[in-house]
């Protein structure tokens, strides 16, 4: 059975085909995402719901970044809601200053970027355990920063509309900019994928998982960890920060208490629950994870709905720990077997 | 001395002299020195514990803390390789196998084999995040050395199997292959045959001959197996609680009398 077992999956049906063709998948993703910034002007949602599909995207964002370093580098940080809290307020704090948009991105992730170079060069001296601490109080300095520096302007910076390319105005406060609003999320989210999907199919990626799986081959074979651990970090927080720069963007104001150690758990638990080194998989952990409880069982349970994703994750750690987007190819390879028993039965 | 020689001008590629390399108080290498000349293949044998796997960590730079110089010999000079840090070494034309298998288990063998290739790339992170056209010919034409390398050794079919799983005969043929990918000008083999079954450890001698052909490399290689020592080293060093004990054609060794002598009441034979 295990030598069956291929990198690539096999088959002929309509699902392996799409299943052989990543990018296709991703296109799928983002089209039915895109039927969401509709379905509300045609009364079939409300606006509300479609705010939590953005937010559920964005949240895919930052999970990506997390599987980098998780998934494929083993490596791991607490400190991840920080730097969406960089992402959001620093687009807020330089949009004031009068930035374009796309320069304030720019400049944010620069300094974020140059933060998360930091904490790589660290983790050459820090392992595991002691890593995770070290990025939690990484994570919890900046949200005392947060609330505490008069820059971020206390409780949250309003943003206001926001001017892309220079032309077009967007304010969130209308239905229609809205939507539209959601569809570039959409669209950066669709793209942060394909970017993902090039990294880890490439040299840089194997590199990253030859470092975190043969430790001394990858040396041996000129893979030096300093230079793939700060990769894996920056990649990681750049990712963080895109999520909080598309927040600022979407919800047009930033606040700076929401950015808690909460809020990093809850993205491990997307790459944990999603699974590890996919992309795919991380949408469905960000789905199963944010948007789940917060769409349907809200209504149903209240505040209780947050137990579903703590109890969830520890059904998939115990039973699943590869992660739900395996869940199909097992399902697959069951299948199949069966299939296999009943022709072979006389 | 060594009756067989390579065939080539004899020029030195590899020089251990007076190696010791400690652990706390125990004297793993003691005082070693050892030539590999140009296009041997040369067998470094020794009872359990010996020495031989701390022998090949001081050569690639795991271990820096060692006594003693280490030179290699390149077409543009000598080289002290304790200048050289360890992710360098491969540069200098340098790799080696791992006697316990060090391969990434969730990758398929083809990008196993690719991780060798990881300094013969030109193109960085932006250009993989981009997959700009220069960076996809160049996954392409590293993908088609892959190939060539796996069909070389046999297992070209199973290249997009995941590593995790695969029985020992075809985990080693992907150690070996990886190495190959780096191009190396010397091959360092720690016991290659160990896990083979009878038929993988014949099938091994043609290969490691192929090898040097083939990729033009010198070989330097640990093994218990005596049958493949005895078949395809043109040289076999021994060596017995780190110290050298003798060094030369294979049946001088197998007659050696301090050499039995180590051996003896070791479960291992000669
Ligand atoms: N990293 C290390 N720390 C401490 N002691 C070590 C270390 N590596 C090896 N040794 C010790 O050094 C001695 C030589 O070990 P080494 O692995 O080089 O032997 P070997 O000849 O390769 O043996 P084998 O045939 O079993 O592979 C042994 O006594 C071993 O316990
Ligand atoms: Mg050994």
């Amino acid at each position: 059975m295990n030598r069956r077992l291929t990198a690539q999956p096999c088959g002929t049906s309509i699902l392996a085909a799409i299943g052989r063709r990543p990018l296709l998948q991703f296109a799928l993703l983002a089209a039915a995402l895109l039927v969401i910034a509709v379905l509300p002007h045609l009364g079939l949602m409300r606006f509300s719901t479609m705010s939590i599909y953005a937010y559920t995207a964005i949240y895919t964002v930052v999970a990506l970044g997390m599987n980098i370093l998780l998934g494929f580098s083993g490596l791991i940080s607490l400190g991840t809601a920080g730097f969406i809290g960089a992402g959001a307020l620093g687009m807020g704090v330089f949009l004031r200053m009068g930035l374009p948009f796309e320069a304030a991105a720019l400049v944010v992730l620069a300094i974020s970027g140059s933060v998360g170079a930091l904490i790589g060069l660290f983790s050459l001296k820090v392992e595991s355990i002691y890593l995770a601490i070290a990025t939690l109080f990484v994570g919890e300095i900046l949200r005392q920063v947060y609330t505490s520096v008069p820059i971020f302007g206390g409780e949250f910076i309003r943003i206001g509309a926001v001017r892309l390319f220079g032309v077009f105005e967007l304010n969130q406060i209308l239905q229609v900019e809205r939507s539209i609003l959601y569809a570039v999320i959409v669209g950066i989210l669709f793209i942060s994928m394909v970017l993902m999907h090039h990294l880890v199919k490439s040299r840089t990626g194997r590199a990253l998982m030859a470092m975190s799986r043969s430790e001394h081959a990858a040396q041996a074979m000129g893979v030096s960890l300093l230079k793939y651990r700060l990769i894996a970090f920056v990649t990681a927080t750049l990712y963080a920060t895109a999520g909080g720069i598309l927040y600022a963007l979407y919800f047009q104001s930033a606040p700076t208490r929401a950015w808690t150690l909460n809020v990093s758990l809850l993205v491990i638990a997307m790459v944990v629950v999603g699974g590890f080194k996919s992309i795919v998989g991380t949408f469905l952990g960000a789905i199963i994870i944010y948007g789940l409880p917060n769409l349907l069982l809200k209504d149903l349970l209240g505040d209780i709905s947050y137990v579903f994703s703590g109890a969830l994750i520890i059904l998939v750690i115990l039973f699943y720990p590869r992660g739900f987007v395996y869940v199909g190819h097992d399902l697959r390879r069951v299948v199949s077997t069966l299939r296999a028993r009943a022709r072979r039965a006389p | 001395m060594s009756e067989v020689r390579p065939m080539t001008e004899v020029r030195p590629i590899l020089e251990l002299e007076n190696v010791t390399m400690t652990f706390g108080g125990l004297r793993a290498v003691d005082g070693l020195s050892l030539t590999v000349f140009e296009g041997e293949i040369v067998g470094l044998i020794g009872p359990n514990g010996a020495g031989k796997t701390t022998v090949f960590n001081c050569v690639t730079q795991f271990y820096k803390q060692y006594e003693g110089l280490i030179r290699l010999t390149k077409d543009d000079g000598a080289v002290d390789l304790r200048d050289v840090p360890v992710t360098q070494v491969v540069r200098h034309g340098i790799t080696r196998t791992f006697q316990n298998l060090d391969l990434v288990p969730d990758l398929s063998i083809e990008d196993n084999v690719l991780v060798g290739a990881h300094t013969r790339f030109q193109t960085g992170v932006l250009s993989h995040l981009l997959r700009t056209p220069r960076a996809r010919s160049e996954e392409k034409e590293m993908r088609d050395r892959a190939g060539e390398v796996l069909d070389f050794l046999g297992i070209a079919h199973l290249k997009d199997l995941y590593v995790a799983g695969q029985p020992y005969g075809i985990l080693k043929k992907v150690e070996i292959a990886r190495s190959l990918m780096a191009e190396p000008r010397l091959i360092i083999l720690d016991e290659p045959a160990a896990g083979l079954n009878d038929q993988e450890t014949k099938a091994l001698d043609a290969l490691i001959y192929q090898i040097r052909e083939r990729y033009r490399t010198t070989v330097l290689l640990i093994e218990h197996n005596m049958a493949l020592v005895m078949n395809v080293c043109d040289r076999v060093c021994a060596i017995n609680f780190g110290r050298f004990l003798a060094m030369g054609a294979p049946v001088t060794i197998q007659r050696n009398p301090q050499v039995q002598e180590a051996y003896l009441g070791k479960d291992e034979h000669l």
